[in-house]
């Protein structure tokens, strides 16, 4: 070989090992790397059973089993447009690279999945791969369900397989260059998605693996609340410190004191998970509503229990942008407190204050109060500019709540004014949105 | 499912889903056609009643929050000094037009004095700026809110 060569071969090595370095650092460690215990396999775990159904569920058929784990993984919400037959898909998401619909999972052989082997289904849930070859993108949250056992992600297929076909074909995605060519997704899963099976931990309790199974094989948690990094991949370093996610903020769920869940008491966690509302926390809306009413609702409490188990042993993650302390109620009257904005206070008279009431305490119902809630504490008044542009409907034990959505009957520039109003009375910090920030979040929001 | 309502006063057993609005249980199943029906969705100002004194959009209020708590609606707010006040001054001044609005209006009023005896504009404002009156009676109703809380006759 000549100097040259040996130069050239040189130069490939240093390439090709930089390459690996780089995708190694990017990649980072794996959602349960953490936790650092010894792991074995499922079928050597005599403590306890992580996987699966509850367990008074055990003896049900697998259809039925199917349905819960269907619903605890939330396939319906994403596979479902609003108004259209569930799992019939087409529910658009808007990316910054154009529109992604979801698909049709309904037994429907030509529009739907009704040609999938088992063996094909495996594929399109765990590794992305679709029924003709072609690559999921990772919206569709394969990376996290890898984790499910064959056994479970089969009785999911049952369910949906039990389920009337609906011809329904999701509209083409509108993705641009290089986001249309799906091949390449083979290295980001590659690189990106491990494709290994849950394996429970034997140095912690059999409670904190099922609530390991259920938070990062079903629930998939880490999809909205964990940041992404440069590959859009989930970047455990920084395990469940808050994301925003189709437009909005999923906040910190890690065991930090301030911004995370360190301060929740138990009775808190549980209340939030299982019915959408904790007193002092304010409600779940937006995607975290969705979740609780179509699957944590549907858990069994010691399921729940076991995902706060879990939830506590995630180490504290800082979000630096949160204030240390929610701020209190508000007072009373509509002349003391804040009133940076005079048009936020019209609009918040006009549209607001009868349900949420002067002090943010509502005079109606607890789900209503703003007091001591993550979305009126966020400098960014994300949240806020959401529900007053999209309003919420949750399914409680009680009856249904609703706020209705203000999206088409106030402009950018009032809802701005209202979300900065709304921030700097009931929170500790107003926020300073503008005409085109609203603008911007009306457009990330799934349709 | 049987529910228990504490309304003007009287206790009153019912049968209603507890997702129901307060405002279908009062018109529809009660028979109190006085709290009126406006947009649903708790912009308007039409359905209000108070709920522990306090003037809430019944429209919105499931049935199943508002157990155990205190229900005020037009048909008895003249049995309340601060709405007796606001009745008396409303049919001084001739506040109504159409009517469609005022017995929200009379609602969202009374307890406005009830908190706030003698209000400015400011409070009329922050008070009220949720009752829509489509027939434009906004100048008679803040001129009847200010006589009702100075008692001067007109």
């Amino acid at each position: 070989m000549s100097g040259v060569m040996r130069i050239l071969a040189s130069l490939v090595v240093i390439a090709i090992v930089a390459v690996a370095l780089g995708v190694w650092y990017i990649r980072g460690p794996g959602p349960l790397d953490f936790a650092g215990g010894t792991k074995v396999a499922l079928a050597d775990y005599r403590a306890g059973k992580p996987t699966g159904v509850p367990a008074s569920l055990e003896k049900a058929s697998l259809v039925e089993r199917g349905e819960w784990l269907a619903k605890a993984a939330d396939c319906m919400v994403c596979h479902t447009k609003p108004g259209e037959k569930e799992y019939s898909g087409g529910l658009g998401f808007k990316l910054p690279f154009g529109m992604l619909y979801s698909t049709n999972i309904t037994p429907d052989k030509e529009t739907g999945i009704g040609n999938y082997s088992d063996q094909d289904f495996l594929n399109a849930v765990r590794r992305g791969k679709r029924h003709d070859g072609a690559r999921l993108y990772p919206a569709m949250p394969y990376a996290s369900y890898a984790y499910m056992t064959d056994e479970d992600v089969l009785a999911v297929k049952a369910y949906l397989f039990s389920l009337p076909p609906v011809r329904a074909k999701a509209p083409e995605n509108t993705l641009s260059f290089p986001f249309n060519q799906r091949w390449a997704m083979i290295f980001w899963s590659a690189v990106f998605n491990p494709d290994t099976r849950f394996t429970p931990d034997t140095s912690k309790s059999p409670e904190w693996n099922r609530g390991a199974y259920l938070a990062e094989a079903l629930a998939h948690c880490g999809e909205c609340h964990t940041p992404r990094n440069l590959g859009f991949a989930l970047d455990n370093r920084k395990k469940f410190a808050g994301a925003i996610t189709a437009g909005w903020r999923a906040f910190n769920i890690s065991s930090d004191k301030a911004t995370g869940l360190g301060n929740w008491r138990d009775q808190d966690l549980i209340s939030y998970l299982s019915l959408g509302h904790a007193a002092g926390h304010g409600s779940a809306s937006g995607p975290m509503g969705e979740a609780v009413d179509h699957s944590f609702s549907q858990f069994a409490p010691e399921d729940i229990r076991a995902i706060v188990v879990y939830l506590r042993s995630v180490p504290p993650q800082p979000s630096p942008d949160l204030p240390a302390v929610t701020a209190p109620a508000a007072p009373a009257s509509h002349r003391d407190g804040v009133t940076a904005d005079a048009r936020g206070k019209r609009v918040f008279a006009s549209a607001c204050v009868s349900c949420h009431g002067w002090s943010g305490e509502s005079p109606m119902s607890p789900m209503a109060t703003l007091t001591g809630t993550w979305a009126v504490n966020d400098p960014a008044a994300i949240n806020v500019a959401q529900i007053v542009l999209s309003g919420t409907k949750r399914h409680t034990p009680d009856g249904a709540l609703s706020m209705p959505a203000f999206g088409n009957a106030y402009t950018d520039d009032e809802i701005a004014a209202v979300a900065n109003y709304v921030t700097a009375r009931f929170g500790t910090e107003g926020s300073k949105l503008t005409a085109k920030d609203v603008a911007e979040l009306r457009e990330q929001t799934a349709e | 499912m049987a529910t228990t309502l504490t309304i003007n006063g009287e206790r009153k057993t019912l049968d209603a889903p507890p997702e129901m609005p307060l405002l279908w249980v009062l018109r529809d199943i009660l028979g109190m056609t006085g709290t009126k029906f406006g947009c649903g969705i708790a912009q308007c100002g039409a359905c209000t009643v108070h709920v522990d004194g306090k003037a809430v959009r019944s429209c919105v209020l499931p049935v199943s929050a508002v157990e155990n708590r205190a229900i005020t609606t037009v048909e008895a707010v003249g049995n309340t000094p601060a709405g007796a006040k606001v009745q008396k001054a409303w049919l001084d001044l001739e506040v109504i037009q159409c009517g469609y609005c005022q017995s929200g209006q009379i609602m969202a009023a009374a307890a406005l004095l009830a908190a706030t005896p003698n209000p400015d504009d400011s409070d009329i404002d922050a008070a009220m700026a949720g009752n829509i009156c489509r027939c434009g009676t906004y100048v008679r109703i803040r001129e009847a809110i200010k006589q009702a809380a100075s008692g001067r006759q007109s």
